[in-house]
């Protein structure tokens, strides 16, 4: 390394040996250039995001190509193309992003691909920020793809070089599958080569890469024989281990965040001679050898990972053929032992490890327990989830449920995943009645719109962010387009994907590195469909109340009301508030009848607060924003907003 | 689980189409605001019992505690309730008579009382966006002149006068309405006197008869596909045998049958047992038979002395009620009256049971009885 060549210690350090501090994705992010990857796509999604977004950063560095895809399908499929004509490509979602992908991922695992390709999935356990629970290993299992997990920082990173590797070895794509404890974590990680890279991209023609025609089943049998190979291959694998004593008490099976969990378990209960941990890091197809090795030394096994039954399952698969009549005494999520849903911490192993080794541990007393949460709960008061202050949803959500309360016919509002799923919360006054998938608003109101016949008379709305709108409200609208389905599509264009932090996307006129790029006119493309648009600003609350009204009147067909204005937290990054708002305490009539706390206990910013003392509403000028919507909202005029330039 | 006032309201008044659309429980607050002929809970208010809960008189009204409150005695079940005087009327201005509806009674008085500073403003009802009828504060004869003319769909009128109450500016409102508002307004004077209470801005009630009154939205449906709603000058219920809705427009006349109309009526009208106004300073009507002459009940002293004022200044042309078309509108009232307990205790289904009316059941048995 040349002197003062490196100014960080980030992903792209150019310094062999050196032990650095990265977060978990930081590292599979590190492995991914060790490994000389050409091209990075992604949809964002928590805990997967980081990925094209580090990656971004050093993309002209290391001659990348990085994209933010309009969805996971995309972006894998964009991540594929390379690998077919020969470049190392990675691809980042998570859990139900899988699942958006599944369809081309599935045909992929038929055709094979040709240079080194890693699905990484970032897997919320817990469903800290998800819609849902869920255990992307079992579409290793159904698709029949090699599936590794890394342990720890390191192994984050080495792991993911190496999947490459494995990848380009048996012309398969590699899932790399995490949680966020270890994404979103940090650990130290040493360092490896950066390569050279140069690559010669060339699709090769003579070779035609689809499953074939009839005769699929030919390409599955051929893919149950790759993975043999790659179970063979897996049983020397670097990645699993066995630490513990011969024939233990207790045998437990981990993989992921299971294994660090277990290992602090076994030193908090000082069991380390009692019971012995076989880590794994290449969890499918499971290196059957290698695991029967332990199995037979033990009678009591214990299985410690993240959200499903999953090693369980297929170690008790296993176990049916090994020795015929022994038995076996399994424990994990199918028993109960660990929750089988939730999150996994640390006590929840100790506790089960502590019950089926006959010991006992108490975390803490219940009586200090108990006056810890007391004193808590005396400085941070319960708090519902809630839109930020000055956010366009709220304004958005409160002109809705007026028109929708005004209307009268009961209108229902169908919606997905964005930070406006919130408004099936108090926060958006509980307007908002489904959320499933990615655009599935779009196509449940789709499906709602149609039913007139059968005697469904509620009016019917929609809302998706501007993001959302493309990934995959799109086909949806295109197709009450053609059905002619009667509904509102209220598209939140906050100009960003806001959730997971402000990542580019069509309709943004810049790209992932930052680039000038094409911006995809949401309008336009609504108008060819030969859909009625109308654009508001939510924060005028009354008139966004009145378009609804209006278009609520219209009957046939798909009608879209743009409601647009940029997410509070991309205006704080430069352009401030537009008003200063101030509460005329002679105005407000605070509890009494004709007011009750009208902003703070119905409207609900948190930039309003409530002074008990005073009986007063005030501004909380270290939360506002000054939007200025609540000006709009105080039945007294007693607040007052001065416009700020 | 207790409801909390507004969704008391809710519950047991609009839902259970109680609701008069008199506006009593709307232009106070955020909560409950009147649109298109509804009364819309818009938020959840958690006051267990506010001013909405207090002033709907469909909710619970006590006709005797409002009657002495008013008048100072307790409520009779007779024909038209406290009467002092009654006449026929007509206003002696030629310009107000082709403006008002029959005589011109009401359009007179209140200019008068406007003038004579008896009032300082006057809550009237006009037709608004949408040929819907709203309040609305007028100052002047010219703004009174603009609304003079009755209109036979119900409307939130003292959500008007709340928020013109409330606004400060006024101190000593007039307010035209019908028997439903009126007593809305006596309903406010029995509130808790702990309550702000806009009723202490109100300085006359004249009150209009009325048999019943039409679903705002879908009779202006009905409407506009006979005619353009901009067109129409004037609507006018003939007294019987006409059994007519007539249209006046600037193009001439069209006539409905009213059989017609009946199914526009506002279902909260046939639980009313009030045809003339009974809680009104002055109640005023068609003088039937009598063209172009209104029926005139002098009720309150403070009524009195409005119309002696009147006659002495000769702004109305005064006479006698010929006894004939005071029995007919005794009887006629009565009528509604009975009809009205009778459907309230049909839906009760418990003669005991007078939904909103708290009366002493045993006088009202011998009132439909009688």
């Amino acid at each position: 390394m040349a002197k003062g060549e490196e100014k960080t210690l980030g992903i792209d350090a150019n310094w062999p040996g050196k032990v650095v501090l990265l977060m978990g994705i930081e590292a599979i992010a590190r492995g991914a250039l060790e490994a000389g990857v050409g091209v990075a796509t992604a949809y964002p999604g928590t805990p997967s995001s980081e990925l094209v977004d580090r990656l971004s950063k050093v993309a002209k560095k290391f001659n990348m190509y990085v994209e933010w895809s309009v969805n996971e399908k995309v972006a894998l499929e964009i991540a594929g193309a390379a690998s077919l004509s020969g470049i190392r490509a990675i691809s980042a979602m998570k859990q139900n992003g899988l699942s958006v992908a599944l369809d081309f991922l599935s045909g992929l695992a038929y055709t094979g691909i040709k240079k080194g390709l890693v699905l990484m999935v970032g897997d919320d356990a817990g469903a800290l920020s998800s819609s849902n629970e869920q255990d992307s290993r079992h579409i290793a299992r159904m698709l029949d793809l090699p599936l590794l997990e890394p342990a720890t920082y390191q192994e984050a990173k080495d792991m993911a070089k190496w999947a490459f590797e494995l990848s380009e070895r048996f012309s398969t794509v590699c899932i790399l599958r995490s949680t966020t404890r270890i994404l979103h974590g940090r650990g130290n990680v040493t360092l490896g080569e950066l390569p050279e890279t140069t690559y010669h991209p060339r699709f090769d023609t003579s070779q035609i890469c689809a499953p074939p025609m009839g005769r699929a089943s030919k390409s599955h049998a051929a893919l149950h024989k790759k993975l043999e190979e790659i179970r063979r291959f897996h049983e020397a694998s670097p990645f699993n281990a066995y630490v513990g004593p011969e024939n233990p008490e207790l045998l437990l099976i981990t993989s992921g965040t299971g294994w660090l969990y277990t290992a602090e378990a076994l030193k908090t209960l000082a069991a380390e001679k009692r019971a012995g941990i076989l880590k794994l890091g290449t969890t499918w197809p499971l290196p059957h050898n290698l695991v029967s090795k332990y199995l037979i030394q033990a009678d009591k096994i214990l299985f410690v990972e993240e959200v499903d039954a999953f090693l369980e399952a297929a170690v008790r698969d296993l176990a049916a053929d090994l020795v015929p009549g022994r038995v076996w005494r399994f424990f994990g999520k199918s028993t109960g032992h660990i929750s089988p849903f939730g999150e996994l911490n640390p006590n929840i192993v100790i506790g089960a490890i502590a019950n089926l080794l006959d010991m006992t541990y108490r975390p803490r007393k219940s009586a200090y327990q108990k006056e810890c949460d007391r004193i808590a709960s005396l400085y941070v008061p319960s708090r519902d989830l809630q839109f930020c202050a000055g956010c366009p949803h709220r304004a958005m959500y409160w002109s809705l449920k007026d028109a929708l309360r005004l209307d009268g016919r009961d209108g229902v509002v169908t919606g997905d995943i964005g930070c406006y799923s919130m408004g099936q919360s108090p926060a958006g006054y509980s307007q908002m009645k489904t959320a499933h998938g990615m655009g599935s608003g779009v196509g449940v109101a789709s499906g709602l719109g149609k039913l007139k016949q059968f005697g469904f008379s509620q009016p019917v709305l929609t809302v998706c962010g501007d993001s959302t709108f493309f990934h995959a409200s799109l086909p949806a609208l295109v197709n009450s387009a053609h059905n002619e389905s009667d509904f509102i599509l209220i598209l939140l264009d906050n100009s960003g994907t806001a959730m997971t932090g402000f990542q580019p996307h069509p309709g943004i006129d810049r790209n992932a590195i930052g680039d000038s790029a094409p911006k995809v006119d949401a309008v336009e493309l609504c108008k060819a469909l030969g859909i009625p648009v109308t654009i508001v600003d939510p924060y005028e609350v009354k008139q966004t109340r009145d378009e609804f009204l209006r278009i609520l009147k219209k009957d046939k067909g798909p009608k879209v009301v743009i409601c647009k204005r940029e997410c509070v937290l991309i205006r704080a990054t430069g352009k401030g508030a537009l008003f200063k708002v101030k509460v005329n305490p002679e105005k407000c009539l605070g509890e009494q009848c004709g007011c009750n706390r009208y902003c703070t206990r119905v409207f609900g910013c948190p930039g309003i607060r409530w002074d008990r003392d005073t009986k007063k509403a005030e501004i909380d000028e270290a939360v506002c924003s000054g939007c200025g919507v609540c000006a709009h909202v105080c039945p007294q005029s007693a607040i007052d907003r001065e416009a700020l330039s | 689980m207790e409801l909390t006032g507004c969704k008391e309201l809710e519950t047991k008044v609009i839902q259970e189409n109680l609701c008069t659309f008199c506006g009593a429980c709307t232009g106070m607050c955020p909560y409950f605001i009147a649109y298109k002929g509804r009364v819309i809970l818009r938020d959840t208010c958690n006051i267990s019992q506010g001013r909405c809960h207090n002033f709907c008189p469909r909710l619970s009204v006590d006709f005797n505690d409002v009657h002495r409150a008013i008048f100072g005695t307790s409520y009779r079940w007779d024909s038209l309730g406290n009467v002092l005087e009654v006449s026929i009327a007509r206003s002696s201005d030629n310009a107000i008579r082709s403006k008002g509806q029959y005589g011109g009674v009401v359009t007179a008085l209140i200019s008068f009382a406007l003038k004579e500073g008896f009032i300082d403003s006057a809550i009237l009802t006009c037709p608004e966006h949408d040929g819907l009828p709203e309040g609305t504060l007028a100052t002047t004869k010219k703004e009174v002149l603009l609304h003079a003319r009755s209109s036979y769909i119900a409307a939130p009128t003292i959500g008007a006068f709340n928020s013109a109450a409330q606004s400060g500016k006024k101190e000593r409102m007039g307010v035209v309405g019908t028997p439903c508002q009126i007593l809305a307004l006596a309903h406010m004077r029995v509130a808790p006197s702990d309550m702000q209470n806009n009723v202490k801005k109100l300085g006359l009630t004249i009150g209009l008869f009325c048999t019943w009154a039409l679903s705002s939205e879908e009779f202006i449906g009905f409407l506009r596909e006979k005619v353009s709603l901009s067109e129409i000058k004037k609507v006018d219920i003939p007294p019987p045998p006409a059994n007519v809705f007539e249209i006046y427009t600037t193009s001439g006349r069209i006539s409905v049958p009213l059989d017609e109309i009946r199914r526009f009526i506002r279902p909260a009208c046939t639980y009313c047992t009030d045809m003339t106004a009974e809680f009104a300073d002055i109640s005023i009507g068609a003088a039937e038979g009598i063209e172009g002459w209104n029926t005139v009940l002098v009720r309150s002293e403070k009524g009195a002395e409005l119309l002696n004022k009147a006659k002495r200044k000769k702004i109305l042309e005064i006479h006698t009620m010929p006894a004939q078309n005071l029995a007919h509108l005794q009887e006629a009232s009565l009528l509604k009256k009975k009809r009205g307990l009778k459907n309230i205790i049909q839906k009760t289904g418990n003669a005991d049971d007078l939904l909103y009316l708290k009366a002493d059941t045993k006088t009202v048995k011998e009132f439909l009885n009688g």
